[in-house]
């Protein structure tokens, strides 16, 4: 059971980056492979906060969310904007090359090395329930992805943004004639997705480690979310996200000798039967 | 009649292709106009320049005495120029009321207060399910746009486009697709819209047009031919040559 929860704990960090590759690869049609670098930037501010600036574990992570969220308003403002209408391939080629350079920039401004990352006494340690050893951090990384794949819920189906976002995605030219200013839609939306791949990022430190390839060490990992769980799906994505950590952390345990190849496998058979994704693609059900 | 909207020598080209040449058009205030031609004529291209979908290579448009030549798609829609479009399940996955709320919203221009729920904006989903109700739509209004049928549908754009609360509304054939019986309801409903709404109508079913227009404006290859009431278009042989047929008003 301990395996299970641990596997549970890597598929919800898993949400929490991917979820924002999602939102832009599904409802804005953009194929963003540079998710993972706004998620490293994350990664290092945070550790940069914590160990250098002294901050709080608390303040430091959405701090360091906010950060990659800033970055992303800036690149899409300045970059991201005009490959809206180009072809997938320009967007992938694009956004690889924003990968390579976000790689370089981190081994110029940290080197190669591992970032370490203190958490704080209250997230330490782990307590034992009947036939399972709770990690605390496991359980607060499960907390925070249940509380945020509701609230975007809510927020795509509720809110007024959501319901701009939803009209934007579905028609732009349509969503202008009602006046709404899709530009500034997709930027927010941009830079929501950015923001949560920096929180993903932030608290992902301590599970996932942090180092120059992190862009590329975990970008087939958010794709096979978004894949399988159907882009722009938020369902898809959290139940997605969870099959493949449970998969991946069952997989490593039980059957070390073949390692990742388990979650490739899951893959394939999943989207032979069902190419759409498990969920379909979908404005954020 | 003072003109609400006009274009001044607009002209749009596509590489060597020009779409619309020199058109000077001048919509009075409370006018009931259309703009026909044959296909290819360049009307959707004239109504994208006005719309700001498309910006001209030369020209302007003017907006009740404003020039809105460079201003965004949503700015004119704020200043009151809304349209139509021929599109099929307008936002297909939301409700119709969620959809005209929304237009209402945005006409109200509620801010950054991005984050309310929308069905918490109480007066603008009021206004929105009384829009429902003068368009006999309140039935539907907890439908999905994608479950209604076609004639519905393009009664629900004629709905957030009222929402708008438009000065001038362009109505990009409303009727194609949409069956005799229920276009004539559309068409009903459009003639009932206050005077204070300007229409300017593209249609290629010209009953509808001459039961509807009280002025016509004829492109013909990007450029105007001609301008007139719906008696004299009818009676003019280069319309009847370029578009009518001669057939029609034997």
């Amino acid at each position: 059971m301990t395996i299970v929860f641990d596997g549970v704990a890597a598929g919800m960090l898993l949400f929490l980056i991917s979820i924002g590759l999602s939102v832009t690869l599904g409802l804005m049609n953009f194929v963003n492979l540079a998710h993972g670098a706004f998620a490293m930037l994350g990664g290092y501010v945070c550790v940069l906060l914590l160990g250098q600036a002294g901050w709080p574990f608390l303040l430091a992570v959405p701090t360091a969310a906010a950060a990659a969220a800033l970055a992303g308003v800036v690149l899409e403002r300045t970059l991201y904007r005009r490959l809206y209408a180009a072809s997938h391939l320009d967007q992938v080629l694009f956004s690889i090359g924003i990968v390579f350079m976000s790689i370089s920039a981190a081994h110029y401004f940290f080197g190669a090395r591992q970032q370490p990352i203190m958490l704080p006494d209250f997230l330490l340690g782990q307590f034992v329930l009947p036939g399972i050893d709770v990690g605390i951090y496991r359980l607060f990384l499960i907390v925070i992805g249940l509380g945020l794949a509701y609230g975007l819920h809510w927020m795509v189906r509720r809110t007024r943004f959501g319901a701009q976002l939803r009209a934007a995605v579905d028609n732009p030219r349509a969503a202008r004639g009602l006046g709404i200013d899709v530009d500034r839609v997709f930027t927010l939306a941009f830079a929501l997705g950015s923001g949560l791949a920096g929180l993903g990022g932030a608290l992902g430190v301590e599970m996932l480690g942090l180092d120059p390839g992190f862009p590329v060490k975990y970008m087939v990992y958010f794709l096979i979310v978004v894949a399988v769980g159907g882009s722009g799906n938020i369902h898809g994505s959290l139940i997605a996200s969870l099959m493949l950590g449970l998969f991946d952390v069952c997989g490593k345990y039980y059957l070390p000798q073949v390692g990742a190849f388990i979650i490739y496998a899951v893959m394939v058979v999943m989207l032979i039967f069902k190419p759409q994704g498990l969920f379909g693609r979908s404005a954020a059900k | 009649m003072t003109a609400v909207l006009e274009t001044r020598g607009l002209v749009k080209q596509f590489g060597g292709f020009i779409a619309t040449s020199d058109v000077s058009l001048s919509v009075a205030a409370g006018a009931r106009h259309a703009l026909i031609g044959p296909n290819g004529a360049g009307k959707t291209t004239l109504i994208n320049l006005l719309t700001g979908f498309l910006e001209p290579n030369a020209g302007a448009v003017i907006l009740k005495g404003e020039d809105v030549t460079h201003l965004a798609q949503h700015q004119r829609v704020k200043r009151g120029l809304v349209r139509t479009f021929q599109i099929n399940r307008l936002f297909a996955d939301m409700t119709v009321l969620e959809s005209v709320t929304l237009s209402v919203c945005e006409r109200l221009g509620y801010g950054w207060n991005w984050w309310r729920p929308l069905a918490a904006h109480g007066a603008a989903v009021d206004e929105a399910a009384e829009l429902l109700g003068t368009l006999r739509l309140l039935d539907v209004a907890h439908e999905k746009t994608r479950n209604l049928a076609y004639g519905r549908q393009r009664m629900i754009e004629i709905a957030l486009a009222l929402a708008a609360k438009p000065q001038v509304l362009l109505l990009d054939e409303p009727a194609a697709g949409v069956p005799t019986g229920e276009s004539r309801e559309l068409f009903d409903t459009i003639a009932r819209l206050p005077r204070e709404v300007t229409i300017l109508l593209i249609e290629h079913d010209m009953e509808l047009v001459f039961r509807f227009a009280e002025r016509i404006t004829v492109l013909v290859g990007g450029a105007l031919l001609t301008e007139d009431v719906p008696e004299v278009i009818a009676k003019d042989k280069r319309v009847k040559e370029v578009y009518l047929g001669e057939a029609l008003h034997d």
